[in-house]
């Protein structure tokens, strides 16, 4: 019990000096994520809204592939990626592994999934009454759809940050494409495992301390969106 | 006269089932026009054809006396003429002013003759000063009234309303009535759907009878 009490007072010193370690690890941790779901924004709500307001042959079986891919395991992924993007891989030439840039290909690939999902969901449970308005308004069907996805923000943002909540905290992706090399890919959950298996369990405790910080403040968030 | 609109031969399917089978119809500019039957008659599939939202399965619809082609970019300049106002009408999340603004931002109408017509169109429908207001928190009678502002404001050559009253309360009823049948003197044709037998006689105009999707009377 002691051990534990000691290393709990050890990972919050850590915390509050600001340790370079850690804050290194949480910025690139936060940078990554960020950037991932802001390509699987782009490709995922359009994607969401799109399967959900259009009738086309095997729209179900879209719907359950979107469903299967979102239980993608992350170790899946990245060997995905990474055989994509290793040296003997179709885009080895671009020397992008274990750089920031192929974490953040892999964690975008594991986010698409989730965004255009919960995207679809908003999109079936939203009132079928909003493009046909905004048409008898006199917008065109491009100009509708904007509407419809301004009336659904709030889902679409829960969309979102479930996406964010999920590549922030993943470590197969970041460990198997970004390497875990120090002060460059280091993330939060990959200084855990590496830390833990140290026995640097002080350091490890600091980081889920700041990984909890950021998963509730993320589903905070997405519980007052949901209310609304 | 020219007709606004033309119905040659129209005829719309769900599935098997034939819900709108018109073989001639002609309606002009600047007359009110109520629409009856029964449930399943086929008024708001008809309502649906003439806002140009949804296509005939065969036939011909004419406007203005020009064939409609039924592709996006020949329908906007069309749509954007026509109006329907939906029986149970969706307001958009926000205040009554940014609604009864939406249709006039589409088309560009910017500045002080927003402003101008949004406060006009509330005015008509007597809710001056609810601009601020939240749509969602409105009554269902006054959501009504923002919606019926919100396609007066457009000032639309036709204006296609789904048995506007409907869902509303007497005053309310006995208001938009007036509004209504006001229309047709400012150079608006009106086409309504109504249940109720005593509303062509109070609001005047042409009555036309639809029996399982076919045209049975025109009085």
């Amino acid at each position: 019990m002691e051990f534990l009490a000691e290393t709990f007072r050890t990972a919050i010193a850590l915390i509050l000096s600001l340790d370079g370690e850690v804050v290194t690890a949480v910025a690139t941790s936060i940078s990554v994520a960020l950037w991932s779901i802001l390509f699987a924004t782009l490709a995922g709500v359009p994607a969401g809204v799109a399967v959900g307001i259009t009738e086309f042959p095997g729209k179900r079986l879209v719907i359950t592939i979107l469903n299967t891919l979102m239980a993608l395991p992350t170790v899946v992924v990245g060997l995905a990626v990474y055989g994509i993007i290793s040296r003997q891989g179709p885009l080895g030439e671009l020397g992008i592994l274990f750089t920031p840039k192929a974490m953040i290909i892999g964690q975008t690939v594991l986010a698409i999934p989730i965004v255009a999902n919960f995207t679809l969901s908003t999109v079936k449970g939203a009132d079928p009454r909003i493009i046909p308005t905004a048409l008898t308004l006199g917008a065109g069907p491009f100009q509708s759809v904007l509407q419809l996805a301004k009336e659904l923000r709030f889902g679409i943002m829960a969309a979102v940050i479930a996406g964010f909540g999920r590549v922030i905290a993943e470590v197969g992706v970041a460990m198997m494409l970004g390497g875990n090399i120090r002060g460059y890919t280091r993330t939060m959950t990959t200084a855990i495992a590496m830390e833990t298996g140290k026995g640097e369990f002080a350091l490890g405790l600091a980081l889920g301390i700041i990984l909890m910080a950021v998963a509730l403040l993320v589903n905070l968030f997405l519980n007052i969106l949901q209310q609304r | 006269m020219n007709a606004l609109y033309r119905l040659i031969g129209i005829r719309k399917s769900h599935g098997q089932r034939t819900v709108l089978a018109i073989d001639d119809l002609a309606l002009y500019p600047g007359k009110l026009y109520t629409l009856t039957g029964a449930n399943g008659a086929g008024k708001t599939t008809l309502l649906n054809l003439l806002a140009l939202l949804t296509p005939p399965c065969g036939g011909e619809l004419r406007y203005e006396e020009e064939p409609v082609r039924w592709s996006n970019a020949a329908l906007l300049p069309l749509r954007r003429q026509v109006t329907l106002l939906h029986q149970s009408p969706y307001l958009f999340d926000g205040i009554v002013f940014t609604n009864v603004a939406f249709g006039l931002k589409l088309r560009g109408i910017r500045g002080e003759e927003k402003q101008r017509r949004v406060k006009q169109a509330l005015e008509l429908v007597g809710l001056p000063g609810f601009g601020q207001r939240r749509a969602r928190e409105l009554s269902g009678g006054e959501a009504q009234r923002v919606a019926m502002a919100r396609a007066l404001a457009l000032e639309p050559k036709v204006l296609l309303l789904d048995e506007p009253l409907a869902n509303v309360d007497r005053a309310t009823s006995e208001y938009l009535e007036g509004v209504i049948a006001a229309l047709p003197g400012r150079g608006t044709t009106v086409i309504m759907t109504t249940h109720d037998p005593e509303h062509p006689g109070r609001l005047g105009g042409e009555l036309i009878h639809l029996v399982a999707g076919e045209l049975a009377c025109r009085i």
